[in-house]
């Protein structure tokens, strides 16, 4: 019965895919296409699970065997790499028998083509360990073909495979009765340059795959309101008091869900561009219905200015989901459905939910269609994304206001507004030196490293360059880098490459040095200082000279500007001099000594210079040495700690509970 | 009725000793000024000569801020964005009923406590002011009552301790586990919330319950000039145990006065935009008639309970 029920289910497959992709209508070709028919035991956690496969070998070599991901094996004890690594930030402790997950592969088997034939290949399965030879882990698994699959050939292959479902540990797995289902299902690795690119789990890595075509059929009771990776395209009704659930993506690497009795579902259609629409579905807790219009207009925001910048969305539906309170579910992206986050109590202009549903929805471009790899290249997905994520937020809302909770209230201080060079600058100014930014991303010293490089390195970086390059040809540049490698597979040397073309010069000297070295940006203003010309005394030819003052030279002043180079990045820099009659003279420096002195002969004493006037710089990390003033600004400091004072003062009257 | 009385008595008695308030108004202004002044060097260092400092004179510099405090160690690292306005009252009422103040840097630290140790010095002097049947602020007086009640006060300031520590720090780590049991079993984020209002809420008043009865404590062992701290001490549960309406009531309308109070200062300082000068100058004045009314709603509520507890016994 269940071999009659698969052979329907590849016919069916092949009707809904196949014409398509003859037809030529999908966004890209379709390497890795999975068709599957699923079952959600809510009672036991469990999705029993069919999988069909169809795999081109796009590359130029042949493969002799087939790697796959299982990712909830990194659930299935404590000694799986993800789980030794996360130990800092996962507790298991308490994991009772229940809680663990896992995804077991029943049998695998080719499924007869026109280059092979029907094939049992469970006996062949064999877990391996690329990345650390962790014998406990099992999230990677090959098996051996019985030959080799040749260039442009295609396989189908047949996955019968059960998923225990974790309670929450990180992005996934099921709380109470929320589900959030991802990383779920046997996954194919990625064949590239004749050798399998299938990375263990780890905790600091995100994930890797080819471009495909899911249609998914989900079956789970009916009170369960669901969303998913592409279009819903029918409910069926079982009579047995479950719907089955269908969704169909092409040209998309990833398919994940969620389901909840409790949802709030809103649809609505939205057009970001002339002519351009996708249908949003928003998947809302029930005790954040009032954040229903921020967190839709935060994502028509998003998709207005990404279709912008980055070019046209181009998928049909983008779902996002509010997730559960404790399901650690939040801030994550699939391709079309990502998950945001928010607080009850959030208030305006605090950027809850708006910022993480910018971020998730930004990473629909940025790992979603520009399909860099995650696990060996992650500041290009988190980096790209921040950087996006802050122009979008600041373009259609400017700067949020700095904000600190008291005992749950968050209470917004309006004076102190948070301008865009702020984001990320503090963490990468505290983390520097300690990881180059390009590292796989398990190999970084500690979590606190993998983030700062990974998201504000990068995210400076590109600051940085827009201001370097200007705005206009960065924005022309950004855009044709993400359009370019839409549905590819993007390496750092094609994002240098690119930004070399529009910059009409090699830029490996600038790029370099922040995505390969682990310096620090740094310029500041050393000295500034006047003197009057001193007056000859001695002999000069002959002649003897007292010192007489020179009355035409009484109204010159000698300015001394001394510049330096803090930093081992080196980059042009700009210096601003201002003069007290409000003269401004701007000079260059090339920026790579460890400090140049400019002199000025003028009838006005130096006033004030500054390095990096135009705040070109973003990654400089000391700005107040950016600048001087020949005469001390008083009034601040005096009145900030006049503000401080009251703090202090305050403190030492509540303290007086503790005596008299 | 009797806590109108009593309130309205301990008004008059209190504004009768405006020298007195104002000197411990000072007092606390120039022990403020020990670390205000090195905290004013290291803002003078850090802005003064970059173009930060015209910016924070303006207003506030995120991006300046960001820096010092990245940059910064100890005594620096408690100036922060949330210093204006109202976050330096919320803040110091975080650090209170959350017990972190153990968390401020050690010479924030080490001045509280000599801070508390003066002031329970001084603490004798105002109720020996305020136990007179005419009252009349003499500094021999004062300072007669202070070294008189000193080692007293400081025997109950230890006993009080015990009670403190217990609140704030068992009590305050039996709820917070409390709140991440329930956080952890929760599906929505309001269910932790109003969890850990309810328990905060509950540690400010058990913190303020300790505080108004060992007031009453100090307050027997003056208008009874007891020598026992331990039997004060014990006795004192029991008057407001027995007056607990009045007690309560007397000790919470003095404490809303207070809310009231940083209010309209938060309200009135917001209104001044300290770009110049002048206005800085004047929202000065304005934190310091802050701290001054709330030297005097403190001088008021010892005042109101010394009337109370004559009035009761």
């Amino acid at each position: 019965m269940i071999r009659k029920i698969f052979v329907l289910s590849q016919i069916i497959f092949s009707f809904s895919i196949l014409p398509q992709l003859l037809a030529g209508i999908t966004l890209c070709s379709q390497v890795a296409n999975y068709t599957m028919d699923v079952h959600l035991d809510p009672e036991n956690n469990l999705i029993m699970g069919k999988e069909l496969l169809v795999w081109t070998n796009s590359t130029q070599f042949p493969a002799p065997e087939l790697w796959f991901h299982l990712y909830w094996n990194a659930f299935q004890n404590n000694k799986s790499t993800f789980l030794k690594e996360a130990r800092e930030r996962t507790n298991v402790a308490d994991f009772k028998k229940d809680d663990w997950g896992y995804c077991r592969i029943q049998s695998i088997k080719i499924v007869q083509n026109s280059y092979f034939e029907d094939y049992d290949l469970t006996p062949w399965l064999e877990f391996r360990h690329p990345d650390d030879n962790n014998l406990y882990d099992q999230t990677v698994f090959s098996v051996a073909l019985p030959h080799p699959l040749e260039p442009g050939q295609t396989i189908s292959i047949a996955i019968d495979f059960k998923s225990k479902i974790p309670r929450p540990i990180s992005r996934t797995g099921v709380w109470k009765d929320y589900y959030f289902i991802a990383q779920w299902f046997p996954k194919i690795g990625v064949f590239e340059h004749g050798q399998w690119n299938c990375h263990q789990y780890h905790a600091h890595s995100e994930y890797f795959a080819d471009y495909g075509t899911y249609d998914v059929k989900i079956r789970l009771p009916s009170s369960f309101i669901v969303g998913a990776t592409g279009e819903h395209r029918e409910k069926i009704n079982n009579g047995d008091g479950t719907i089955t659930h269908h969704f169909f993506q092409d040209s998309v690497h990833d398919f994940a869900w969620t389901a909840s009795p409790r949802f709030l579902e809103y649809k609505e259609n939205y057009e970001f561009s002339p002519g351009k629409s996708t249908e949003i579905t928003l998947l809302l807790q029930p005790h954040h219905k009032h954040l229903k219009q921020r967190y839709l207009m935060a994502l028509k925001n998003a998709l207005k200015y990404c279709s912008l910048f980055y070019g046209d969305y181009p998928y049909s539906t983008i779902t996002c989901v509010d997730p559960a309170y404790n399901s650690r579910s939040g801030g994550m992206e699939y391709p079309t459905f990502f998950s945001a986050g928010a607080y009850f109590l959030s208030k305006k202009g605090i950027p809850r939910p708006e910022g993480v549903t910018i971020h998730e929805f930004g990473h629909n471009y940025f790992y979603g269609l520009v399909g860099s790899n995650e696990f060996e290249n992650p500041w290009m997905d988190e980096g790209f994304t921040s950087f996006l994520d802050s122009q979008v937020y600041y373009a259609a809302y400017g700067q949020p206001l700095y904000y600190k909770m008291y005992f749950g209230f968050p209470v917004i201080f309006k004076e102190v507004k948070i301008p865009i060079e702020g984001e990320g600058i503090s963490r990468h100014r505290l983390t520097y030196n300690l990881d180059n930014m390009q590292r796989f991303a398990w190999q970084f010293l500690s979590g606190e490293s993998y983030g700062a490089n990974s998201y504000a390195k990068a995210e400076l970086m590109l600051r940085t360059l827009q201001r370097y390059m200007g705005k206009e040809n960065f924005s022309q540049m950004i855009k044709a880098y993400s359009q370019r490698f839409w549905f590819k597979h993007p390496r750092p040397e094609d994002f240098i490459n690119t930004v070399s073309e529009f910059a009409r010069q090699d830029m490996s000297w600038f790029l370099d040095q922040f995505i390969y070295g682990s310096e620090k940006l740094d310029y500041a203003l050393a000295n500034l200082s006047w003197h009057l010309p001193s007056q000859p005394r001695g002999w000069f030819e002959g002649k003897y000279r007292d010192g007489n003052i020179n009355p035409s030279q009484l109204s010159i002043f000698e300015s001394e500007v001394v510049v330096r180079r803090l930093g081992g990045v080196k980059v042009p820099v700009d210096i601003l001099v201002v003069f007290e009659d409000g003269q401004k003279v701007r000079k260059k420096w090339d920026g790579q000594y460890r400090w140049k002195r400019f002199s000025f002969k003028y009838p006005y004493k130096v006033k004030k210079a500054v390095v990096d006037p135009d705040f070109k710089l973003v990654m400089d990390i000391n700005r107040t040495n950016n600048s001087r003033l020949r005469k001390a600004n008083l009034l601040a400091p005096w009145k900030w700690m006049s503000n401080w004072l009251i703090w202090l003062q305050h403190a030492l009257e509540v303290f007086t509970i503790f005596g008299g | 009725m009797k806590v109108f009385i009593n309130f309205k008595k301990g008004f008059q008695a209190s504004s009768q000793t405006f020298k007195m308030i104002f000197m411990l108004f000072l007092i606390n202004f120039f022990i403020s000024l020990i670390l205000g002044f090195p905290m004013l060097g290291t803002l003078k260092s850090s802005l003064g000569s970059s173009i930060a400092g015209e910016k924070m004179a303006k207003g506030f510099d995120y991006l300046w801020w960001q820096e010092f405090r990245d940059e910064s160690q100890g005594l620096a690292l408690t100036f922060r964005p949330s210093i204006i306005n109202q976050g330096a009252i919320l803040d110091n009422v975080e650090y209170l009923v959350e017990m972190r103040f153990f968390q401020l840097p050690l010479a924030v630290l080490i001045l509280i406590l000599i801070y508390i140790v003066i002031h329970t010095f001084l603490a004798g002097g105002l109720l020996a002011i305020f136990n007179q049947d005419e009252i009349k602020f003499t500094l021999k007086k004062f300072f007669g009552g202070a070294g008189q009640y000193f080692f007293r006060f400081l025997l109950l300031m230890a006993i009080s301790w015990v009670f403190f520590l217990a609140i704030g720090f068992f009590l305050n780590k039996g709820f917070n586990s409390l709140i991440s049991r329930i956080a952890a079993k929760s599906l929505t984020e309001i269910q932790p919330f109003y969890a850990g209002l309810l328990f905060k809420g509950v540690i400010l008043f058990l913190l303020l319950f300790t505080h108004m009865v060992f007031d009453y404590a100090r307050i027997k062992i003056v208008v009874e000039d007891s020598k026992n701290v331990l039997t004060s001490a014990l006795k004192s549960f029991g008057f407001v145990a027995k007056h607990l309406g009045s007690t309560l009531g007397l000790y919470f309308i003095l404490i809303g006065l207070s809310i009231v109070t940083a209010i309209l200062y938060i309200a009135l300082k917001s209104l001044i935009p300290q770009t110049n000068l002048a206005p800085v100058a004047i929202a000065f004045l304005i934190q310091q008639a802050f701290i001054l009314a709330i030297i005097w709603l403190r001088c008021w509520l010892y005042s109101s309970q010394l009337e109370l507890y004559r009035y009761l016994k």
